[in-house]
């Protein structure tokens, strides 16, 4: 077979583009294809990332790539009460997608990958016995024609089409999405924290988030469970994230008569990752595999180090000519699942415990928590945390045991 | 049959991300619904955020859709 690449990867985001940079770093031919006109657009994301979640990784964050850096997080009970979880290493920043996004995959290009925009994948091509070896692609809107390469990469995001050709289950299920709608407003005075709003009225089985921006803006957004059933929609019942997040702004007397400068939502994935990350020949990576974290949907900082560890596992895997499913599996998935796979796994947990407490529950919580505690949840220690909670409210043992194992 | 109201559209693309089976692509700028794949199930109307999803049970063509929409 005559290659035309040695790694197609479909999709230019976070994982796509860091995949890519690592590969052609290291000296392979890579095409990465992104269907839509601009790297980055449209957003429809949150947008905040943790500083180490950059430094750690060796890369320098240019000022244009984010709004303004975050300090901390603050986490609102229903009953108003707050924790403010603030030190060296709650930093972040609030980005913005469109030009982080751009940057990765320049940095990508920079390192010899190929970058096509507006580039359509319909069709997975593949040898006699089944084994991805190109992709049928169109660049928009024309006659699609064919692309060869032994490694067909799918970092292709929620919708995961091409993963689904391959054989990949990455169809969501509502009970493990959220859905949501977010603004960017105007002007909201805010103090450089993350602010987080709950309660089964504000948000069933989510939350309200306010992303502090430059120049007093914020991304005011709202994700609740995608089984929720509060709202009328088109003659049905489902989840309904705008009208909850309508309510909110109407009784937040900063933002009742803010300005919306843009309007985004989307559906995020906050459950398992998929039960396989490759087969011969191709690998999903990122948002695609359903690698995200259940508490609050966030994957840019997943999707970076999934790229780093896929991109030095495919470049191992050419070098030995062995593209096969148990080559990928033992360098790529094991490692993966050992690692990242442990820390969401608890995320997961800790989000099915979160989704059947009553707001008195909540209230509670967060009445007798502080910030260190809030650490120690973050990290996946629980055992210390459900004490302390079940002490005051011993009915919360049953809820929370989940935890503890 | 789905139909999506493509002007409050904010292509999140999630009705794909939830459709079980792949009914409904992104194609350029906009969603395209695929009717003789969908199977009715409304899982799609539950998830947009944007509310521009609505189901015609029974209705495998578009044009024995209801004038009237």
């Amino acid at each position: 077979m005559e290659y035309d690449h040695d790694a197609i990867v479909i999709g230019g985001g976070p994982a796509g583009s860091t995949f890519a940079r690592i590969a052609a770093g290291a000296g392979l031919d890579v095409l990465v294809i992104d269907k839509r006109r601009e790297i980055g657009v449209p957003v429809r994301c949150g947008e905040g990332l943790g500083e180490g979640e950059v430094i750690k990784k060796g890369l320098d964050l240019p000022r244009q790539c984010y709004s303004t850096p975050v300090l901390g997080a603050k986490v609102i009970a229903p009953n108003g009460k707050s924790i403010t979880w603030k030190n060296k290493d709650t930093r972040g920043w609030v980005l913005e997608r469109k030009c982080f996004d751009k940057w990765l995959a320049e940095l990508a290009v920079a390192k010899g990958a190929k970058v096509h925009t507006y580039t359509r994948a319909t069709e997975v091509l593949k040898d006699a016995k089944g084994k991805p070896n190109g992709l049928k692609i169109a660049h928009g809107g024309r006659e699609p024609y064919e692309v060869r390469a032994p490694l067909i990469v799918s970092a292709e995001g929620m919708e995961s089409m091409m993963a689904r050709q391959m054989g990949f289950k990455t169809v969501h299920q509502l009970y493990d999405v959220d859905t949501c709608y977010q603004y960017e407003m105007k002007p909201y005075d805010h103090e450089n924290l993350i602010e987080l709003y709950f309660g089964n009225k504000i948000a069933p089985r989510g939350y309200v988030w306010i992303f502090p921006k430059a120049d007093r803006k914020a991304n005011v957004g709202i994700g609740i469970g995608g089984n929720v059933t509060n709202g009328e929609k088109n003659g049905m019942k489902g989840a309904d994230p705008k009208a909850l997040l309508e309510s909110y702004i109407e009784g937040n007397s900063q933002l009742r008569d803010a300005s919306t400068l843009l309007d985004f939502g989307g559906v995020i994935s906050v459950g398992a990752p998929i039960s396989e990350f490759v087969k011969d020949n191709c690998m999903v990576i990122g948002t695609a595999a359903k690698q995200v974290d259940p508490i609050h949907g966030g994957g840019i900082a997943i999707a970076m180090e999934t790229g780093i560890l896929a991109g030095n596992a495919a470049v191992e895997a050419l070098k030995k000519k062995d593209l096969s499913r148990d080559f990928l599996y033992k360098s790529y998935e094991v490692p993966w699942r050992a690692g990242l796979g442990k820390d969401l796994e608890k995320k997961l947990a800790l989000r099915k415990v979160m989704e059947n407490l009553g707001d008195d529950d909540m209230n509670h919580i967060f009445g007798v928590l502080n910030d260190n505690d809030l650490k120690d949840v973050m990290d996946g220690r629980f055992a210390a945390v459900v004490a302390k909670i079940v002490a005051g409210r011993p009915q919360l043992v049953g809820a929370l045991k989940a935890l503890l194992g | 049959m789905i139909t999506i109201k493509h002007e409050g559209c904010i292509l999140c693309v999630g009705c794909s991300s939830v459709c079980p089976v792949n009914a409904i692509e992104v194609i350029g700028t906009r969603m395209q619904h695929f009717p003789e794949k969908c199977i009715d199930c409304g899982i799609c109307v539950r998830a947009c955020p944007a509310n521009v999803i609505r189901l015609y049970k029974g209705v495998k063509d578009p044009k024995d859709l209801p004038a009237k929409r």
